[in-house]
């Protein structure tokens, strides 16, 4: 069992004897310290999609699946393709990686867990740390180096995410997947 | 199995955390639904000791007894009264239901599920963005049952706000007529208080900020009362008096310079109102003083609970950003300014923003008078939810 807060996309649930692959979360607080949790689920009999919502410590049996460890190929729109250890390929659809698929760049080495349904690739979870260079950013306005000041930056692959004012362009920063925060500086 | 056929009712499950927030707010919907749109109301509370804080007349021993159209129900595990299934069940402030119920709505989703209650959980308010996302979305559940989270709001996507339909009416009546302030003050009991003074009345939780303030408030030229309940406030300002607070009462009264401090009785929720609409300035806590200080068309201070990692402080700045936006900037930053400093106890910063405020008072109650419109966007929180429950 897991609970609605420990959730992360690419993970599977079953609910009411239904499986769904979470497909985005986004944990907000609500009153008195209560967590709340909005999620997009697929469901994967119906192939149909979901937004839903539920307390933070609301428990649900999380399944496993038959997961492979495997690298980015190239993207054939609209599909992303992985490879396996073996050089099989999978097809994972783009609105599968939800938003995962903003930090996935030509030529990324981490190690993804493609996770499989019946045969079908249907979600892929990404290291909980990546690093990736950033493309732009503004200069610092007033040489913050506390880590409290942020600002946008832009990173390879398009996306944006906020950074400690300290960092700058050409910089390569470590992000969680799981939250889409910045962490610190790569050295 | 018998199945039992589910009634018109609506059952609202309240577990009371602090002393009158969540018991005040479902209490007054609870009142709303019965009056204004005759529904059979069970109000389950598992503290009629705190409920008879805000309802003198409850006696907190009993079972079951009806007030204004209300059944209020003792919530105890397992349940004295036997439930059954309505149109409506409502978990207040995610409260965990009794298990009997969430037995019953499995049996009911299992053998008739069109008959199965609409429920819904419903959540504290925020002002913050994402409360029009997350507003009336399902919460799958294991057993295959569907809850959905209600969120009370200040937009036109969410649930609203607690409001009902005469108070407005009623407020403007009430403050037409300067006598009615007077009356008010003699029946709790409060003397001194004279057109000219300035009346504050105080319901927060314990805040370093109350005892400069009442410093402050000793050397002004103008006499001020602050009206005060016993509880957490009162625990800020215990040096002021020479006995320990525990041992004052309602109607007790210090005066130091300027001002005079009272204890204030506790009060049904109607008197409640009738006093944020008779004082001059209002410092208020949680989420049903902070709504009803927003009715009264009064400045206000919100006293807003705190949470881990200073999350509050958003929440805080989501409401203030909302509450000044039509102001002209200096008022907008002044009262930011107020309210966040109050909230961090930076106490001279709050003196002098008191202080700043203090010849802009027309310009704020100005804004205070215009803004319950801009609040309720049109329909308040009982006519949303029914709309819902209707058309869900």
């Amino acid at each position: 069992m897991k609970t609605a807060h420990e959730l992360r996309p690419g993970n599977v649930i079953m609910l009411d004897g239904t499986p769904w692959v979470v497909q985005k979360t986004e944990t907000t607080r609500s009153g008195r310290n209560a967590a709340i949790v909005k999620m997009k689920l697929k469901n994967l009999l119906q192939d149909s999609t979901t937004e839903t919502t539920f307390k933070g410590d609301d428990k649900m049996e999380d399944i496993i699946l038959e997961r492979l460890d495997c690298t980015y190929s190239y993207y054939a729109d609209p599909m992303y393709v992985f490879m396996d250890s073996e050089y099989n390929q999978y097809d994972v659809e783009s609105e599968n990686l939800g938003d995962a698929s903003a930090f996935i760049v030509d030529g990324m080495e981490e190690i993804c867990q493609v996770t499989f349904y019946e045969g079908k690739a249907i979600s892929v979870e990404l290291p909980t740390s990546i690093t990736r260079e950033v493309t732009y950013t503004e200069p610092a306005a007033r040489g913050d180096t506390s880590g409290k000041v942020m600002k946008p930056a832009t990173i390879e692959g398009g996306a944006t995410i906020t950074v400690a004012e300290f960092v700058k362009t050409g910089d390569k920063i470590e992000i969680d997947t799981r939250t889409g925060e910045f962490k610190k500086r790569a050295s | 199995m018998v199945l039992e056929k589910r009634s018109a009712h609506w059952d609202i499950f309240c577990a009371v955390v602090d002393n009158y927030g969540d018991i005040g707010v479902t209490w007054r919907l609870a009142k709303q639904l019965a009056a204004e749109y005759q529904i059979e109301v069970n109000l389950w509370v598992d503290d009629l000791f705190s409920f008879q804080h805000i309802l003198p007349d409850l006696d907190p021993n009993l079972s079951l007894q009806r007030y204004v159209g209300v059944n209020i129900y003792q919530w105890k595990q397992p349940l004295e009264a036997k439930y059954r299934p309505g149109h409506v069940v409502i978990e207040a402030f995610a409260c965990e239901l009794p298990n009997e119920v969430k037995q019953s709505l499995n049996e009911q989703h299992q053998l008739a599920p069109s008959q199965v209650p609409i429920w819904l959980n419903l959540e504290y308010l925020s002002a913050e963005s994402w409360v029009d996302g997350c507003h009336a979305l399902p919460s799958l559940q294991s057993t295959g049952l569907k809850k959905h989270f209600y969120f009370p709001g200040f937009t036109q996507k969410s649930g609203g706000l607690i409001c009902e339909s005469s108070l407005i009416e009623q407020r403007e009546s009430w403050q037409a007529n300067p006598q009615n302030r007077f009356k008010l003050f003699d029946s709790l009991g409060l003397k001194g208080i004279e057109t000219g003074h300035q009346v504050i009345s105080l319901f927060s939780y314990e805040n370093s900020v109350l005892l400069s303030l009442c410093q402050y408030l000793q050397q002004n030229s103008r006499p001020t009362h602050i009206l005060v309940p016993k509880g957490r406030s009162l625990t800020s300002l215990q040096s002021l008096f020479p006995a320990p607070v525990e041992e004052l009462a309602a109607g007790d009264r210090i005066q130091q310079g300027s001002l005079t401090i009272h204890i204030l009785p506790m009060t049904d929720q109607q008197a409640y109102d009738q006093l944020l609409w008779s004082c001059d300035f209002n410092i208020v806590r949680g989420e049903d003083s902070f709504l009803r200080a927003q009715w009264a068309a009064k400045p206000f201070i919100w006293h807003i609970y705190p949470q881990d990692e200073d999350y509050h402080l958003v929440k805080l700045a989501a409401f203030l950003e909302r509450y000044t936006e039509k102001l002209p900037p200096m008022l907008k930053v002044l009262i930011d300014a107020l309210n966040t400093n109050f909230n961090q106890e930076l106490t001279s910063e709050t003196i002098r923003n008191w202080h700043e405020l203090q010849d802009l008072t027309p310009l704020l109650l100005q804004h205070a008078q215009n803004w319950p419109n801009d609040a309720l966007n049109g329909s308040d929180l009982a006519e949303r939810l029914v709309h819902f429950v209707k058309n869900g």
